[in-house]
């Protein structure tokens, strides 16, 4: 509840705008003259004042006194007589509201509480009026907000699941049904069939059949490419090397160096031979005899195949369906193992493995031997 | 944005199609492109009004706006938004605001 000074020359105006502003809450300080109501202001009771304008007084020159007076009380005039032109004269006198007649209560408390807490018009040079959206331009704004958002979740959903699906395990069927190795010559890989006594050379993209290399004075089983030759071992035990050509003509060949053979790899400096039968690794010198430096026992159930990543040597075991990385100094102990759940309904029977650089790869046949065998791409999740 | 030491009295006048009377109100924020209005009046969003004030000494006479906005105050005073609509008039608001922001 405020204190309104009203400043009204007649009776009946003043009882009036007292019963209205009474209504509303106010305590009402009347008086008759301006000397009246600036003793009642400096009383301290008053924080704003209602000046009528008409009936004898001028609310002009009240209102020029008033804010004289008292700078920083607001003054509200309540005209008589409805005169737009006087109102706005009286507005630049100091009056802070005009109110027009007839006097309502709901004009009265309008103006009255914006006068009680006015302040000044904002004055800016900006060009554009400033903008006052309705509900509807805000329902619009969150609507555009969240259509953006949700498009742009979808778009890194979208690129998530060509990722994922990139990066999901991929296999391809092949032309051979008894592959015994596999081998990757830095841009493409070479599934060894024994049956057919070939190497398929294979797209790595979508594993596309690119050639054919036919060796019928062998049963290959297992094949490297070094960088100057291409190693491969023979079901009968010998090792050979060849030219890289498009031919593969053999350049040496090592008889019963490697019995048993199921894997091969060169790691840049030693051969080294996979024994699947005696479950042993062999590590040759690449002297005219291939000699044989150590031999060590091959870690886990059936080891079947053997590959050089680039740091070390890894095992392929068709038993316990495992990727082993082999200890070099120790290479009949594992450092790392990687499950491969591809072959976990036992449908295909791993027998040939290699490493692209990004991934493993490995080679299988059907158990019933009934069908193509298949490539598998590995993602490498799950070492251990 | 500076702010004046009172609001601004404005006189609203009506195209004379619209058959109202004249009226008054404040404004509450004023810049070249537009303003913003407190009156008892009743606007209607589209609607024209001329506008007649006093900016630093300098007085506008019919300043032609449309009302863009317009919504009840908490004190069921009038708020509209308005926008003016004369170029010529608006570079002279333009130039009298710069001015009057520049000296004070």
């Amino acid at each position: 509840m405020s204190a309104i000074g009203l400043l009204a020359a007649e009776t009946g105006d003043r009882e009036e705008l007292s019963l209205l502003l009474g209504e509303l809450g106010h305590r009402v300080d009347g008086a008759a003259r301006l000397d009246q109501a600036v003793e009642s202001a400096r009383a301290g009771r008053s924080r704003a004042f209602l000046v009528v304008d008409g009936g004898g007084a001028d609310a002009e020159v009240l209102t020029r006194e008033l804010v004289r007076a008292y700078p920083l009380m607001p003054v509200v005039v309540a005209l008589k007589t409805r005169d737009a032109t006087r109102a706005v004269a009286l507005m630049r006198a100091g009056a802070f509201e005009v109110v027009a007649p007839p006097w309502t209560r709901e004009d009265l408390k309008a103006c009255v509480s914006k006068s009680l807490r006015f302040t000044g018009t904002a004055l800016t040079p900006m060009r554009l009026a400033p903008r006052r959206r309705s509900s509807a331009w805000y329902v619009l704004a969150v609507g555009a907000f969240f259509a953006v958002a949700l498009g742009a979740a979808s778009l890194r959903r979208a690129e998530q699941l060509r990722r994922a699906e990139a990066a999901r395990v991929d296999h391809w069927d092949l032309p051979v049904s008894h592959p015994a190795g596999l081998a990757f010559d830095g841009a493409d890989l070479w599934v060894v069939d024994w049956f057919s006594q070939s190497l398929y050379q294979h797209a790595r993209a979508d594993a596309k059949v690119l050639g054919l290399r036919h060796l019928p004075a062998e049963t290959p089983v297992a094949a490297a490419f070094a960088t100057d030759a291409v190693w491969t071992a023979t079901a009968d035990g010998a090792v050979v090397r060849r030219m890289k050509n498009d031919k593969l003509t053999p350049l040496e060949r090592f008889p019963h160096r490697a019995p048993g053979a199921a894997g091969i790899a060169f790691d840049g400096l030693y051969l080294w031979t996979l024994d699947a039968h005696a479950k042993v690794l062999r590590k040759h010198l690449l002297d005219a005899e291939l000699t044989v430096l150590s031999t060590h026992r091959a870690a886990g159930l059936k080891p079947v195949a053997l590959v050089w990543d680039g740091g070390a040597l890894w095992t392929l075991d068709a038993g316990d369906r495992l990727l082993r990385r082999l200890d070099l100094e120790h290479p009949e102990q594992f450092v790392a193992a990687i499950p491969l759940p591809e072959y976990g309904d036992g449908v295909f029977a791993p027998t040939g493995l290699s490493w692209d650089g990004e991934r493993f790869w490995t080679v299988a046949e059907r158990r019933d031997g009934k069908g193509p065998a298949r490539l598998f791409r590995h993602r490498l999740e799950g070492v251990r | 944005m500076r702010r004046a030491p009172g609001l601004i009295p404005v006189l609203l006048a009506f195209p004379p199609e619209a058959a109202r009377q004249d009226a008054w109100g404040r404004l509450l924020k004023l810049t070249s492109g537009g303003a913003e209005l407190s009156t008892a009046v009743r606007l209607l969003k589209g609607e024209t009004l001329l506008l007649a004030f006093e900016l630093g000494g300098e007085t506008f006479d019919a300043v032609r706006a449309r009302v863009e906005h317009a919504e009840d105050d908490a004190d069921g005073h009038r708020l509209a938004e308005l926008k003016f609509l004369d170029e010529v008039q608006r570079r002279s608001l333009a130039k009298a605001l710069t001015g009057l922001l520049a000296r004070s």
